[in-house]
């Protein structure tokens, strides 16, 4: 078969990408192996030479992976879907601001995005880490070929290796649509999950993805140490790098908390998912090491553990990595990637760095250097290390319950029978053993803060340090006891932590005003302890007293036995207009407005005091986002109040059947009991028509009387956009239902517009009716221009005609006309033309036709003297002569007629929304102690940063 | 001896202790038949039986929610769920709820759904105007 000449692709980018691709691991394979030299030869002068190589072919391999990433943008900016890629994650109605979160949806452009970020810190390591650059160099050089293997995309026979991102679509699946030359002017993208069309989607994987490539340098520090035999020399250097790495990777976590929490509808901000866990126990690991780390740096103890702290830190984001990206975490997880066939690939990528990790280790471990002399018990050194083994304890017992998939996996293959076992209930079985980890590390964070590094004079310290935690203990205590009066916490256990939490408050408050004396340069880590214990506070009031304030006392009870009452009422039908009270709060759904595929809705609380006085008025706008062919809701936003000791968060759970399907809305629409009334204008009729009792099959038959109050030529309804040359007509009905009081009046509208009627019906919640105008209306309430017999006239300003019994004077040609038929273009030459008509009786009117010239085309606007049926067209102007040519004509008066009104009286209203509204009281206490852990992060790193500028300065 | 190594010794002893006791959170996938005879909270994951009703009217109740799944035995039967009808359920295929039999009904106190990836690789989405 010949090839197709496909039209419109380009070709171009593509194999700019591919080629570069290609580059990036063949230069930074030889980046790997000239560092590698570099290092061998270090003390021998083919040094120099190495690491020349080195450093270009570093530089190289970072300039082809910046030029992947600029060519994927460049396809997706220019949404050219003959890319594979671009066709998955972009649309054409994807707003640009969400290009960058299209580009790391994928697989293959967040390994981009991690690369991005290893070349960058690779960078700085060639700036910065002197005698350290080549051993740690060659080691993030040779995790940047593994990373950039998965974006190959070669096969060895069977075997893939890598995805490609650059590969085009028709190359990448096999339709039917290709064997057309022409096949990219019919598909259009997929688009972003709009799930993921959100700004924390635009922030969140750039930040976690940079806390992931930085475990990279400790890591590759560690290695060095042990590879060079500098056990104690890489210590120093290290640490602002650990220091970093745990700030940024832990915001990063507090971005995807945050994200759960404000943005996605999941009703908190941690909820133990495999996902979230495999991020939080790489960054637990790091913590450990940056303990002992200082530890080593103090005292000379504990350089063995800090190695192996460093090394499971970035073997555990390789395996997370493993457990999100493989498809293996299944029916485990709500969020992670979709499979792309890599897992084999990824498996390696975990054995190559833990084999070369544990071979280095194991030759080198009885060479590291350990003091003879064991840690005081009444040391920091010793009670830190304690520290480092709860986090490390905390972070395996996470790992333990989250493979679980891993076993049954690494089980079936050996036994396909086994059926996989899965936790039952997943927070309380974390948090079960979390809580102790918790209890630990606050207690230890509290008094640990009174020891002192190497302790050689406990016979004197011993008073400070006891009475200090003495009071802190007592202090704490009483503290606990007034905050359990707000916090309810039954059991023990959880008060105990509450104690825990606020001893490390006290404790670290205490230490930064009369140790440090409020100087905090020198006190990230009082800063950072500090934010853990306000967290722990945050975490237990929120989650213990976090509370589903959307609670429905109407709602039936008993439709199933023995069900907990916590388990329902958390949502509430809520109708427009209609306010219901909810946990003391008036909620009333005002208003809702639809905006491209998004609509938002007003919410509106009022609390009042004993005396009915509004003490609090806010409204919250939670939106629910439509899919493309508006058939159902694609994702739905809350909207939170924030106070500074709770937050009220709202949240759409669902909303009518047709108000989510327009597609339903239009089945129902026309499954509606519609009946014919005809009345004229002032009559009332009466008629008998059946309403539904709402879920049995039984009607009633009601009597109603229905009136037309008026006609209105210019109706306006909030659906209807009036356009140029629309014949609109509404009219104005009252309506009235035996068995309630109130009349209600509407206005239903028809509009033509070109050969399409466009109906606006009028619900009427209270009697469950809708009311419509019936298409006749517009040959009752109209002569049509055919009809008409128009006869021409040419008239002078002055001159009068006679026709019937008028007559018709040309008062005068105005130069601005105005009429509401009329909207002024740019470049319109208008001319009106205002004409006296006066009856036999005296009576005067007006009429105001325009002619105006637009672009090359004359055209007529006519005007309608309503009274008299008499129609005015103004068909063209002599500015010689000053007249205008005319062409009026009588319709026969226009006869009362009967106003066409259909009511269907089977209606149910719709206008509702079903709410989600939840109190946590104390998040803010969350949020605040994660950002002063991130804080102490970085206040410590710069401190250890400005430490290494000014060597021989010790803490 | 190391005090290191005490608390090392102790810490794994507490470990090895935990895990023993978190052998009675892990349950295999369930059967309704099994928690009918059990009583006790039971893990299901099934097949979402699509030719069934799913029935949610939130002007009855918005907090209840039925629809049928099928088990790894092929047993078919009714579920309850105490809350809002998710979106995008219909596209669900593989559902995993947590709950207890109650008579003849499973009652859900949690689920997971799974979805086939958006992205089927054999569909092509054509523009529907030019």
């Amino acid at each position: 078969m010949e090839p197709i000449q496909y039209i419109g692709e380009h070709l171009l980018p593509g194999k700019i990408g591919h080629f570069a691709v290609v580059l990036g691991f063949v230069a930074g394979l030889t980046a790997a192996l000239s560092y590698f030299f570099a290092t061998r030869h270090r003390e021998s002068e083919a040094f120099n030479s190495w690491r020349r190589l080195g450093r270009f072919a570093f530089l190289t391999h970072g300039a082809a992976i910046f030029s992947v990433i600029g060519m994927l943008f460049y396809v997706m900016v220019n949404q050219y879907y003959e890319y594979q890629y671009v066709w998955a994650h972009v649309s054409d109605d994807l707003p640009m601001k969400y290009i960058f979160s299209a580009f790391w949806e994928g697989q293959e452009g967040s390994f981009l995005l991690w690369m991005f970020w290893h070349v960058v810190l690779g960078i700085l390591l060639i700036i910065s880490a002197k005698e350290w650059e080549s051993p740690t160099m060659a080691v993030l050089a040779i995790v940047q070929v593994f990373i950039n293997s998965m974006l190959l995309g070669i096969y060895f026979g069977d075997v893939k290796i890598g995805s490609n991102p650059t590969l085009l679509l028709r190359d990448t699946m096999d339709a039917p649509i290709f064997a057309n030359a022409d096949y990219l002017s019919l598909i259009k993208g997929n688009g972003l999950n709009p799930l993921l069309q959100n700004w924390w989607m635009t922030i969140h994987p750039p930040t976690l993805f940079l806390g992931f490539a930085s475990t990279t340098i400790p890591f590759a520090f560690a290695i060095a140490g042990l590879w060079t035999r500098q056990h104690r020399a890489w210590i120093q250097p290290a640490m602002p790098w650990a220091l970093f790495s745990a700030a940024i990777l832990g915001t990063g976590i507090v971005m995807g908390a945050a994200w759960a929490y404000e943005a996605l509808s999941f009703g908190g901000y941690w909820a133990w998912d495999p996902v979230e866990n495999m991020s939080l126990v790489p960054w637990l690991m790091l913590l450990a090491g940056i303990h002992t780390n200082l530890i080593a740096r103090s005292t000379g103890h504990s350089i063995r553990s800090t190695y192996v702290y460093y090394i499971l830190t970035f073997l555990l984001i390789l395996y997370s990595t493993f457990m999100t990206r493989s498809g293996i975490l299944g029916e485990t997880s709500a969020h992670a990637f979709t499979e792309m066939g890599l897992e084999w690939q990824l498996v390696l990528f975990i054995g190559a760095f833990l084999g070369l990790s544990a071979v280095l280790l194991a030759r080198r471990y009885r060479e590291v250097p350990a003091p003879p002399k064991e840690e005081p018990t009444a040391s920091k050194e010793f009670w830190m290390f304690i520290g480092s083994l709860v986090l490390l304890f905390s972070a395996l017992l996470i790992t333990a319950s989250t493979s679980l998939p891993v076993y049954n996996s690494i089980v079936k293959f050996f036994n396909p029978e086994f059926r996989g076992r899965v936790i039952t209930d997943v927070v309380p079985h974390y948090n079960k053993y979390q809580l102790w980890i918790g209890v630990f590390m606050g207690l230890l964070s509290g008094f640990s803060q009174y020891l002192r590094f190497r302790e050689t004079n406990w016979g004197k310290h011993w008073r400070p340090f006891a009475i200090h935690t003495a009071a802190a203990l007592l202090l704490s205590g009483v503290l606990t006891f007034l905050l359990l009066q707000w916090i309810t916490a039954q059991a023990w256990q959880y008060q105990l932590l509450l104690f825990a939490g606020v001893f490390t408050v006290v404790t670290n408050l205490d230490y930064i005003a009369t140790f440090l004396r409020g100087n905090l340069k020198a006190g990230g880590s009082v800063v950072s302890h500090l934010g853990f214990g306000l967290m722990i506070v945050g975490i237990l009031a929120s989650g213990l007293n976090k509370k589903y304030i959307s609670s429905n006392p109407f709602v039936m009870d008993g439709l199933i036995e023995g069900a907990d009452d916590d388990l329902y009422k958390r949502n509430i039908l809520l109708f427009k207009g209609n306010t219901m009270l909810m946990s003391g709060y008036e909620v009333t759904y005002v208003s809702d407005t639809l905006d491209g595929f998004t609509r938002t809705y007003t919410v509106n609380y009022k609390r009042r005091n004993a005396q009915g006085q509004v003490i609090e008025d806010f409204n919250l706008y939670p939106n629910i986002l439509y899919d493309k062919s508006f058939t159902k809701i694609a994702a739905s936003n809350p909207s939170t109040k924030q106070y500074g000791f709770k937050d009220i968060f709202t949240n759409i759970t669902t909303l009518a059947q047709v108000e989510i399907d327009l597609e339903y809305r239009r089945q129902r629409e026309d499954s509606l009991n519609y009946r014919l009334r005809e009345a004229a204008i002032g009559e009332t009729i009466a008629f008998v028509d059946t309403v539904p009792v709402r879920d049995r099959d039984t009607f009633v038959l009601k009597r109603y009387e229905l009136r037309v109050e008026s006609i209105n030529r210019r109706p306006a309804s909030p659906d209807y956009q009036p356009q140029p040359g629309d014949l609109p007509i509404g009219a104005t009905v009252s309506i009235r239902r035996e068995d309630d009081d109130s009349t209600y009046v509407v206005q239903p509208m028809v509009a033509l517009r070109g050969q399409l009627i466009y109906s606006y019906p009028v619900q009427i919640n209270d009697l469950s009716a809708k009311v419509r105008l019936n298409d006749e209306i517009f040959n009752r309430a109209f002569v049509f221009d055919e009809q008409l017999d128009y006869k021409e006239y040419r008239l002078r300003q002055g001159e009068k005609v006679r026709i019937g019994e008028l007559e018709v004077a040309l008062t005068q040609f105005l130069p601005r006309p105005q009429h509401p038929d009329y909207q002024p273009q740019e470049g319109d030459i208008a001319i009106g033309a205002m004409l006296e008509v006066t009856r036999p009786d005296g009576q005067r009117f007006t009429a105001r036709p325009i002619y105006l010239i637009r672009g090359s085309q004359g055209l007529g606007i006519k005007d309608v003297v309503e009274a008299l049926g008499l129609n005015v067209g103004f068909a063209s102007f002599d500015p010689q002569t000053e007249s205008g040519q005319f062409f009026i004509a009588q319709a026969p008066q226009p006869q009362a007629f009967k106003v066409p009104v259909e009511v269907a009286t089977d209606a149910l209203r719709s206008d509702y929304i079903v709410l989600e509204a939840i109190e946590f009281p104390g998040i803010n206490f969350v949020w605040l102690g994660m950002t002063l852990m991130m804080i102490g992060l970085t206040v410590s790193m710069a401190h250890r940063i400005g430490q290494q500028r000014r060597p021989g300065t010790e803490n | 001896m190391k005090k290191i190594y005490i608390v090392a010794g102790i810490m794994v002893v507490v470990a090895i202790g935990l895990l023993m006791s978190a052998a009675k959170d892990m349950g295999t996938f369930g059967t309704f038949a099994e928690a009918e005879q059990s009583g006790a909270k039971v893990k299901i994951s099934g097949q979402l039986s699509k030719d069934k009703e799913m029935y949610y009217n939130p002007e009855e109740d918005p907090n209840y929610f039925s629809f049928y799944i099928t088990d790894s035995q092929g047993d078919e039967r009714k579920v309850v769920l105490r809350a809002g009808k998710p979106q995008d359920f219909e596209l669900s295929e593989q559902i995993v709820v947590t709950g207890t039999m109650q008579n003849d009904v499973f009652l859900a106190t949690d689920m997971l759904m799974k979805c086939p990836s958006k992205y089927k690789d054999d569909e092509i989405y054509v523009k529907s105007q030019g």
